[in-house]
């Protein structure tokens, strides 16, 4: 023991030479060794090194885990008192671990490590062994990469979650997917975790909704065993999250989550969250979760476009093994635009009569038997009012100036621009819509749809704006 | 499928496996028990995926056959029949018939093909170990199975097969217990695993006085065969910390002390540590140990030990549940006591292969 009390000593002495933070850490040392005792000094404290301090929080190394474990839970009031008595700003001390690559830095005889067993049995799962596990994990079988329909509106999000489930998307963590109700997030994102189970038969894969991990977490502090709560969604490999807007204003399991999701990147395990809009818009939601769902990947679900939506139907009616008249589905296709769930249930509906009526059914019989929908579909379409207070929004001018005489181009333009939404996002006609705009009449209506559209051509961004106002309008 | 079976040996079948019955709600078939009835016997199973467990009694088969039933259910059924005799018919449908005197009850299982198979453990390395040690050895270490969830691979008793000998260590970073014992075993089978808690816990349930139990161990599984009951678990992957880093020197004193005075003393002593300090003090000085606890708002406890010792006067704190831990699970007359001064672990030993590292409590005066 002397021995090792001598080089200390050394390396105390030499600290001259090393910068201003070394001879801080060597005061923490020499406090520590007081606080604790020269022997649980040697033993725990001796090979440690100062990594640094950031917004507050300083790390420790420790070369094993076992002095990870042991100055955690005996000594880190010690070694907090001891640094923030020298490092004034620190007000928190993390313990972490130095990885010394291929050799156990505790010395430890080298147990074969698990990982590298994992890697030589990866045999794909298949069939029902596979559907067990899709299962156990909470997923729905029925949603895979095979059974989605990709179209403009969802490339991107869904070669984002190929990438993950396929571990390329390194970097895409968390992968953080929004978009309005019934396009596919829950889909892509239940994808991702077969994917990796098919793949991976060892990873662990949980899957579920925000409510439902908000229930189990109050379940879980009601009978006191919040550890195997945190233990199982801490310790899983990818965390499937769906609708993480209920969050807003559940302040506990906010944090819990917060932790949750710490724990889950610093491990390199993957996150995969699911919301009706983006991060930045649910309501009251702390700013760090916020910037933590932002930090990885954000990728926009965007309604289907007419192509997409004839291709899901037709898509739906051959697994569903059910013929149905091609003008039938276009008209589904065009009258039903904003979900594809209420588009596959317009389908079911159709299928269904069929098969019971055993008629073949017509455009005519469709609209008849699909009038709650139509209708209800008809009434979601924009009013020329949403319009215009959405622009004013948009441009930051009054509402009150929609309707104005007054015409600098700062007013006239967004004027214009709702106009030529009201145009093609409403039935209203020339007149209607210029009646709207204070009395103005059809001529200027026209003008204007036809200065935006070559705006849009020309004015880098007009288009991408546009399409922002009308999603908004469309929620 | 049909059997009659006397309820006394039904229900310790049924009692051998409950415990392990998935409280998992997403697979039902996990909450229930495997029933198979061939050769005279009828054998249980349950599993929760992570830990399974099978074994059998013996029945009056009737017709061979196999089915699964609601576990928690069929337990409290059973527990409650009014006559020894028991008499039960499944149909095709896994609808279960359960007769006794005049008590009739039907309960609806689900099918035997949808319950998952117990790992098989071909080309798994063997070992036999005389239960007794086994059970010894688990019971000496268990206690202290760390219980915080965050760093899983403490969550366990790690299980070592070198150098001719099994040893066995816990640890929740308070404190270590560890325990070995020679074992023979071809110098191939040499390996470290992790064996999780509720393996353990079951494991003591099935460990008794005599005979062998046979371990086998794969890549990730490890199985315990006991007479016809069968344990098998999943092992828990990671690496061990280095838990020799804890076990501290040379001491400087060394008391001895009666277990049992020892266990009662602090148990007594204890009663007035607050749940805020929760620590008891040792004082010692010549041939004296005096056993303290206060708590400023309740007052406190004081009781004084005739120990042989001659070192300087020292004191210690530690937690009271701490110390008696390892004081319940032994069995020896005397314990050792080494220690190094007030802020060092102290350390338990007895005669033979045991020892038991605590972390000291801050006193402060």
């Amino acid at each position: 023991m002397e021995k090792e009390d001598v080089a200390v000593e050394v390396i105390v002495s030499e600290s001259a030479v090393f910068s201003e933070t070394d001879q801080g850490w060597n005061q923490v040392c020499e406090a520590l060794r007081g606080m604790v005792g020269a022997d649980a000094f040697q033993r725990w404290f001796r090979l440690a090194t100062w990594m640094g301090e950031e917004d507050g929080v300083a790390a420790v190394a420790v070369p094993g885990e076992i002095h990870q474990v042991w100055i955690e839970t005996n000594y880190l009031p010690e070694l907090t008192n001891a640094v923030t008595a020298v490092f004034e700003d620190v007000r928190e001390v993390n313990v972490v671990l130095i990885e010394v690559p291929g050799v156990n830095a505790d010395g430890s005889a080298s147990h074969a490590p698990a990982r590298s067993r994992k890697e030589e049995e990866v045999i794909l799962l298949e069939g029902e062994a596979l559907d067990k596990r899709v299962k156990a994990s909470g997923l729905n079988p029925a949603n895979t990469f095979e059974s989605f329909v990709v179209g403009g509106n969802s490339q991107f999000a869904h070669a984002a979650c190929l990438a993950v489930a396929k571990k390329s998307g390194v970097g895409y963590n968390p992968l953080f997917i929004h978009g309005g109700p019934g396009l596919g997030k829950t889909h892509l994102m239940q994808a991702i975790g077969q994917e990796i189970l098919r793949a991976q038969p060892g990873s662990r894969v949980i899957y579920l909704t925000c409510e439902k991990f908000t229930n189990e977490f109050i379940d879980a502090i009601r009978r006191g065993d919040i550890e195997k709560f945190r233990r199982r969604y801490r310790s899983t490999d990818v965390l499937l999250i769906d609708d993480v807007q209920f969050l807003g204003g559940k302040e506990r399991s906010q944090e819990e989550f917060f932790h949750t999701f710490n724990t889950l990147l610093d491990g390199r395990n993957q996150v995969v969250l699911t919301c009706d809009r983006p991060a930045c818009e649910i309501k009251s939601l702390e700013p760090r979760l916020i910037s933590r769902f932002e930090c990885g990947l954000t990728v926009e679900m965007q309604p289907p476009q007419m192509e997409t939506r004839l291709a899901i139907l037709k898509k739906k009616a051959m697994d569903w093994k059910v013929r149905v008249d091609g003008s039938v589905l276009n008209f589904l296709a065009e009258k039903i635009r904003t979900n594809v769930r209420r588009l596959e249930g317009a389908l079911m509906r159709v299928a269904t009569y069929a098969s019971l009526a055993g008629e073949s059914v017509t455009v005519d019989k469709v609209e008849h038997l699909l009038r709650d929908l139509i209708r209800e579909e008809a009434s979601r379409q924009v009013s020329i009012d949403s319009i215009q207070k959405a622009v004013a929004d948009h441009y930051d001018v009054r509402l009150a100036d929609m309707t104005s005489r007054r015409r600098p181009a700062s007013i006239a333009f967004p004027r214009q621009i709702a106009m030529y939404l009201s145009r093609s996002l409403t039935k209203g006609s020339l007149m209607e819509i210029g009646e709207a705009f204070g009395g103005r009449d059809h001529g200027t209506v026209i003008h204007a749809c036809k200065k935006v559209t070559e705006m849009i051509d020309a004015e880098q961004g007009l288009k991408e704006t546009l399409e922002r106002i009308e999603s908004q309008l469309r929620r | 499928m049909k059997f009659r079976i006397s309820k006394e040996a039904f229900l310790e079948g049924l009692q051998k496996v409950q415990h392990v019955v998935s409280s998992r709600t997403t697979l039902p078939i996990l909450s229930n028990v495997l029933l198979v009835a061939k050769d005279g016997r009828l054998q249980f199973t349950t599993t929760d995926l992570d830990v399974g467990i099978t074994g059998s009694v013996e029945a009056q088969i009737e017709k061979e056959g196999a089915t699964t039933l609601p576990a928690k259910r069929l337990v409290s059924i059973v527990r409650e029949l009014p006559s020894s005799e028991v008499e039960v018919t499944v149909d095709a449908k896994n609808h279960a018939q359960i007769r006794s005197g005049p008590s009739f009850f039907k309960i609806i299982g689900l099918s035997e093909t949808e319950f998952p198979p117990l790992p098989d453990f071909e080309g798994a390395r063997v070992f036999k170990i005389p239960q007794q040690v086994l059970r010894d050895g688990l019971r000496k270490t268990s206690y202290a199975i760390s219980t915080d969830e965050t760093r899983y691979v403490l969550n366990g008793i790690f299980t070592s097969f070198r150098d001719g000998k099994m040893t066995l260590v816990a640890t929740d970073g308070r404190r270590l217990a560890m325990v070995d014992a020679d074992l023979e075993f071809p110098a191939s089978h040499e390996t470290d695993v992790i064996i999780p808690t509720k393996a353990v816990q079951e494991l003591q349930r099935l460990l008794g006085d005599a005979g062998e139990v046979v371990v086998k161990l794969s890549d990730n599984q490890v199985s315990f065969t006991v007479g016809d009951s069968l344990l098998a678990s999943k092992l828990i992957e990671g690496n061990y910390p280095n838990y020799r880093q804890v076990i501290p020197g040379d001491s400087n004193e060394r008391v001895v002390i009666s277990r049992e005075a020892l266990l009662e003393t602090v148990r007594r002593v204890s009663l007035l540590s607050s749940d805020k300090s929760n620590s008891v003090k040792l004082v010692f000085s010549e041939n004296h140990i005096e056993i303290t606890a206060n708590s400023p708002d309740v007052g406190e406890a004081q009781e004084s030990m005739d120990v042989s010792y001659t070192g300087k006067p020292m004191q210690i704190a530690f937690n009271p549940e701490f110390l008696q831990a390892p004081l319940r699970a032994l069995d020896s007359e005397d314990v050792y006591l080494d220690l190094i001064d007030e802020m060092s672990p102290g350390v338990l030993r007895i005669e033979g292969s045991f020892l038991y590292v605590l972390m000291p409590m801050r006193v402060t005066n």
